[in-house]
């Protein structure tokens, strides 16, 4: 890379960085997670020998330094510090591959026996980004920078992570000449930034404690520092300028935090590549880590090209889901990532290069990449490998607990494959305890464990099912989740109650017993059983005070359905459930009576509340019912009761043996007989269907008052009523329709295959044929000529 | 577009451009691939233009597209250029025959009346009476030409062609040779170093699914993209405006604003959203760049003879409402919501939006 004509700020800061080298102290301007930088600092390192490695990261973090260079520590691993701001709790991450130049810097000094330090500030929350874990060494100043921005497309290069590529990771500078570059590279991105920008994001008080701390270090002998090439230029200016006047303005640092102490509020975990990637949204990515990593693992980069495209064949073809990708066209991908090398002048075939000649061979058709290429792809361009740290490093304590428990429940977290386990849950005290410890951790927003199949206590449905299903997968965004709660209790159980607590209040404020419900069986579910008393005395209070049937309905069948799986939820005292839910009952019956008035809009909600009820009335025992029975009654008989619920109350009386003949023959000759309204008859009819619609078939005496109210009705009636009609006559099942339609058929005279044709017309010929039929009868009238309209009809 | 001259191949029309990177090359040393004129870098800059070089840009958008397809062409595969209609995947394939092969004209297009004939050879029916058959008596087709001269064949529209016809390149791209069983049975034209084909074909006609596996298996396929840039495409419009206009250019006053309204106009109308991501109605005619320039200069006509020679938003709507009713008269539905919701909203604020919404009203209220 050259620079015909550099900035003059730029200029005198290369004079600067020679004479610091001079000085001994050596820059290395890197970029997070490249391993030309991580190359070329090794190399430095092995050539200064230092007397201290300087490596941008907070300085809290100093008590870990023992920790990363233990020689059991494999990256991928992070940093995880937890930061609190009243009653805000946030994250960040400072992550660490092999290819990660801050890596391979603290084990060099390590192996050099040499003092690796972190110099930068601690964190501070300002700055942009409100990501779960934000990162500490976001570079979007490069994505950001317009000089780069230009540069790239000069250079034909996508963007700025291509450029990077070009320029760096495929160069084959020494070490020296290759920081000299980034830091030009990095500068120019510099100089596309207001000091304001940089001072409102804490950028320049960072680069401030990382020239103070570099200072004080001066004395020590040859240092190299090891800082994000952005903050090169600032700490060369600091540094390098080294009068009176600058002295005076660097800021008194306290000292340095001891690495004996433990460190406070940071953690090092376990990480993955995957997380690393830039393409995933991962602010300090470089895109495709796995890529890279292979690159840092290979002694020759150009050999991976094959062991890459070949993986991801053989990926794709044990998909099964994409055409197949042969062995000629793996080598004609890499014999064209080759001459796309050659052509773009790369020493070997870079990413993009290896990415291209995938999309050239691999993919073919006009919608892009088939899903099964695009998942090959990014699996072996992102990489799965997990790191390690030792087992003595310390953890949260809500971390080290739902490790410990998850191993002891059998659950595999040493690595970070997703799995799935079926549970018995009927005949296994083990699988009822993996099953409650899987739902707990579900519940915390561990993103640990997701149940995929089996019966939902929470919702209710599925109760029969002996077997659940779950899949789940110890990653580090488990482990960052999990220390994200750690402010939320200090156990997997506190927090959850905690957590409980808020969605209790939350149901409360609203008197609904049927949140309140859902509530209980939540905490059923995860087997939280301090909470579950507490919750079941709210409930109890709150079912006296809700005004919605629908809500106390529902309570009542979480208490019944939770009463049905008691086993399986292990749960205790299990007969309060039922004691409960007979509580519910004066209130039931109470709250029917305020259905009769029902407005016509809300006839339908009504009409599911009552099935609800009934269903809930076949749990129950007869004797507790009787005051439900005699509130449906009353609804029943009063006249005034909506149409639609009074069709509903008859129809469940009807399929339920409930009333007597008479008194259904007296409601049907009132309620379709001749006289009748239409629209109310509709209303019922629909409120009937909704309830028990195969019962138009087996009660001959509503088949023939339905049956007669429609033929009845004038055809400007019967029009403006079909829609409604129609809709009645969904709820039979196909075959129900079919039997219908035969019925129909007899009474009429016909065959039942003669009306059933398929007929090729749409509403609008058929409003047609009826209109045109109409002003035929009428001119036949007008006419004298009646008799013959009848001819036609029949 | 829309240019008086007559069309001259990319071969002629920069002539110069293709000498001076031929002189370049010479200079350098490089060796060309077989039957290649250019250095592959050279084509490559041929294309995407070569300051130093003085060569001009040519193709606007992907440049790592252009990378592929030249690396595909330097392999056994053939070269397959997808995508929408107007996306310049005819002008990308006729400048690389250009710069490879020398010759962009040995050209089949694509119809439904395409024949096998058409791809391998015919016979000059009178001479094949009087002579037999015999080499003077032969018709070759552009690919049996492109075969024996080394050279790019260019198949526009392939999928325009029945799949049957489609299928006799299988074995003429997998063999590379043509039998010709009438001179006798071993009789052949055998592809030298330097053949291949570059074939393109329309996402709105009947679309690559029909095409057999054999056939896809022998392409590299590249899916041309609409400009993703909007800066970059006014200014492409613009630039592309005033070569159409040529010397008509100082008649008419075009503001940038304007043409801003007319790029707006076609990207939010070609991805069916508006630039906040609010849903619109996607008219089926096709919304390409290529058809913004053409609105362009009709605009700048009309208000070149009709109007006071100055460009406004209600020449872009008159002649846009052409486009709109070329497909259907559901296209135009669509483009009177677009107006109805996303223009009505926008002129209370901007006087060229209210200006276009008032030309519009006339035209489809």
């Amino acid at each position: 890379m050259t620079f015909e004509d550099p900035p003059p700020r730029l200029a005198r800061a290369l004079d600067l960085r020679r004479a610091l080298t001079g000085r001994g102290v050596w820059f290395a301007s890197i970029r997070h997670h490249s391993p030309a930088c991580a190359r070329a600092v090794r190399a430095l390192i092995r050539d200064v020998n230092p007397a201290a490695v300087l490596i941008e990261g907070p300085e809290t973090y100093a008590p870990l330094m023992a920790a990363l260079q233990d020689p059991v520590t494999r990256p991928p691993v992070a940093i995880l510090g937890l930061h609190r701001d009243g009653d805000d709790t946030h994250s960040t991450l400072y992550p660490l591959a092999d290819f990660s130049p801050e890596w391979v810097a603290l084990r060099e000094a390590a192996d050099l026996g040499v003092p690796a330090v972190f110099i930068d500030a601690p964190y501070d929350r300002d700055g942009p980004g409100d990501d779960l874990a934000r990162t500490l060494q976001s570079e979007r100043y490069f994505a950001h920078s317009r000089t780069l921005a230009s540069l790239a497309a000069r250079e034909h290069c996508r963007d700025h992570d291509e450029l990077w590529e070009q320029l760096f990771e495929l160069g084959t500078q020494t070490a020296q000449d290759l920081f000299e570059q980034t830091f030009v590279w990095s500068s120019l991105a510099r100089l596309d930034y207001e000091p304001e920008v940089l001072e409102s994001d804490g950028t320049l008080r960072r680069e401030a404690t990382m020239e103070a701390r570099i200072a004080q270090w001066r004395a020590a002998g040859p240092l190299v520092v090891v800082t994000g090439a952005f903050h090169t230029l600032a700490l060369v200016e600091a540094l390098g300028s080294d009068d009176a006047e600058t002295k005076r303005r660097r800021i008194q640092l306290p000292p340095a935090p001891d690495p004996a102490r433990p460190a406070k509020d940071a953690w090092l975990i376990r990480y993955d590549l995957t997380r690393l990637d830039g393409l995933r949204g991962y602010g300090a990515g470089i895109p495709a880590p796995g890529y890279y990593q292979r690159t840092w693992e290979a002694a020759d980069p150009s050999a991976i090209v094959t062991p890459c495209l070949v993986d991801i064949a053989r990926a794709v073809n044990a998909a099964g889901t994409a055409d197949l990708i042969s062995t000629p066209e793996v080598m004609a991908a890499a014999l064209q990532a080759q001459r796309l090398a050659d052509l773009r002048g790369h020493a070997w075939p870079g990413r993009v290069d290896v990415l291209d000649a995938c999309s050239s061979c691999f993919v073919r058709g006009e919608t892009g990449a088939a899903p099964a290429v695009r998942d090959a792809v990014a699996k072996v361009f992102g990489g799965t490998a997990l790191g390690v740290v030792p087992d003595d490093s310390p953890a949260p304590p809500i971390l080290a607990e739902a490790r410990d428990q998850a191993a002891k429940l059998r659950f595999v977290v040493t690595d970070a494959a997703r799995r799935t386990v079926s549970l018995d849950l009927h005949r296994s005290g083990t699988a009822r305890r993996r099953s409650r410890f899987l739902a707990l951790m579900s519940y915390l927003g561990t993103g640990f464990a997701t149940k995929t199949a089996g019966p939902d206590f929470i919702a209710g449905v599925g109760l029969g099912r002996l077997f659940e299903e779950w899949q789940y997968a110890w990653t580090p965004l488990v482990e960052v989740a999990l220390i994200g709660l750690a402010d939320k209790g200090a156990t997997l159980a506190e927090a959850a109650t905690t957590r409980l607590e808020a969605a209790e209040a939350d149901a409360a404020s609203g008197r609904s017993a049927g949140a309140v419900g859902a509530i209980v069986a939540q905490a059923a579910a995860v087997g939280l059983d301090q909470p579950l008393d507490r919750l079941l005395g709210k409930l109890a209070d709150l079912i006296e005070q809700d005004p919605s049937l629908r809500s106390v309905v529902a309570a009542a069948a979480r208490l019944l359905g939770l009463w049905q799986v008691r086993d399986m939820l292990e749960l205790p005292r299990p007969e309060r459930l039922l004691a409960l839910a007979g509580k519910t009952l004066p209130q039931i019956a109470y709250l029917i009576d305020g259905l009769r008035a029902t407005p016509e809009e809300d006839e339908d909600q009504a009409v599911v509340t009552l099935l609800a009820v009934r269903d809930l009335g076949r749990q129950m025992g007869a004797d507790d019912w009787q005051p439900v029975r005699r509130a449906l009654a009353r609804a029943r008989g009063d006249g005034a009761t909506s149409p639609g619920v009074q069709g509903a109350l008859y129809a469940l009386a009807a399929a339920d043996g409930d009333i007597g003949d008479d008194d259904m023959g007296a409601w049907l000759q009132a309620s379709f007989g001749p006289g009748a309204d239409p629209e109310l008859t509709v209303r019922r009819l629909a409120g009937w269907m909704r309830a028990a619609p195969d019962l138009l078939l087996h009660t001959p005496e509503l088949f023939e008052a339905v049956d007669d109210a429609i033929v009845g009705l004038s055809p400007d009636a019967f029009l403006a009523l079909l829609p409604d009609l129609r809709r009645c006559f969904t709820w039979l099942k196909p075959f129900e329709t079919a039997a219908l339609a035969s019925r129909i058929a007899e009474s009429t005279g016909l065959n039942a295959e003669q009306i059933a044709t398929v007929s090729n017309f749409s509403a609008g010929d058929l409003a047609r044929g009826v209109a045109l039929q109409r002003q035929l009868t009428d001119w036949l009238r007008d006419d004298c000529l009646e008799s013959w309209a009848e001819v036609t009809h029949a | 577009m829309g240019d008086d001259a007559i069309r001259l191949p990319a071969e002629q029309q920069y002539a110069d451009e293709v000498a001076r990177l031929r002189e370049r090359d010479s200079l350098t040393g490089q060796t060309l691939p077989p039957g290649w004129r250019l250095t592959p870098r050279a084509v490559r800059s041929f294309i995407i233009g070569d300051e130093k070089a003085q060569v001009s840009r040519k193709f606007y958008g992907d440049d790592a597209l252009v990378d592929r397809a030249i690396v595909t062409l330097l392999g056994k595969q053939g070269l397959m250029l997808v995508g929408e209609p107007g996306t310049a995947k005819s002008m990308l394939s006729e400048l690389l025959a250009a710069a490879i092969s020398g010759n962009s004209n040995l050209t089949i297009q694509g119809t439904a009346g395409t024949t096998e004939d058409n791809i391998r050879y015919s016979w000059n029916y009178a001479l094949l009476l009087a002579e037999g058959p015999t080499e003077r008596a032969l018709v070759p087709s552009p690919v049996y030409q492109g075969m024996r001269a080394g050279q790019i064949v260019r198949f526009e529209e392939i999928t325009r062609a029945v799949p049957e016809v489609q299928d006799t390149l299988v074995s003429i791209m997998s063999e590379k040779q043509i039998m010709i069983p009438e001179f006798g049975s071993d009789a052949r034209v055998s592809a030298r170093p330097g053949f291949n084909i570059i074939a393109t074909a329309n996402l709105r006609d009947r679309g690559v699914n029909e095409m057999s596996a054999a056939l896809k298996r022998r392409f590299n396929f590249e899916t041309v993209k609409p400009i993703a840039d909007k800066a970059f495409e006014i200014e492409l419009v613009q630039r592309q405006l005033d070569a159409d206009l040529g010397p008509r250019r100082s008649e008419v006053t075009v503001g940038p604003d304007v043409i801003d309204l007319l790029v707006t106009a076609f990207r939010e109308l070609r991805a069916g959203a508006t630039e906040d991501g609010t849903a619109l109605k996607r008219p089926e005619t096709v919304m390409s760049t290529a058809e913004a320039v053409n609105v362009a200069f009709a605009a700048a006509m009309e208000a070149r003879y009709l109007g006071d020679g100055k460009l406004t938003p209600a020449e872009i709507a008159h002649q846009l409402a052409g486009v709109a009713m070329k497909d259907s008269a559901e296209d135009a539905k669509r483009l009177r919501f677009w107006v109805d919701n996303v223009v009505r909203e926008r002129a209370r604020s901007s006087a060229n939006w209210k200006q276009f919404q008032a030309a519009a009203k006339t035209l489809w209220n």
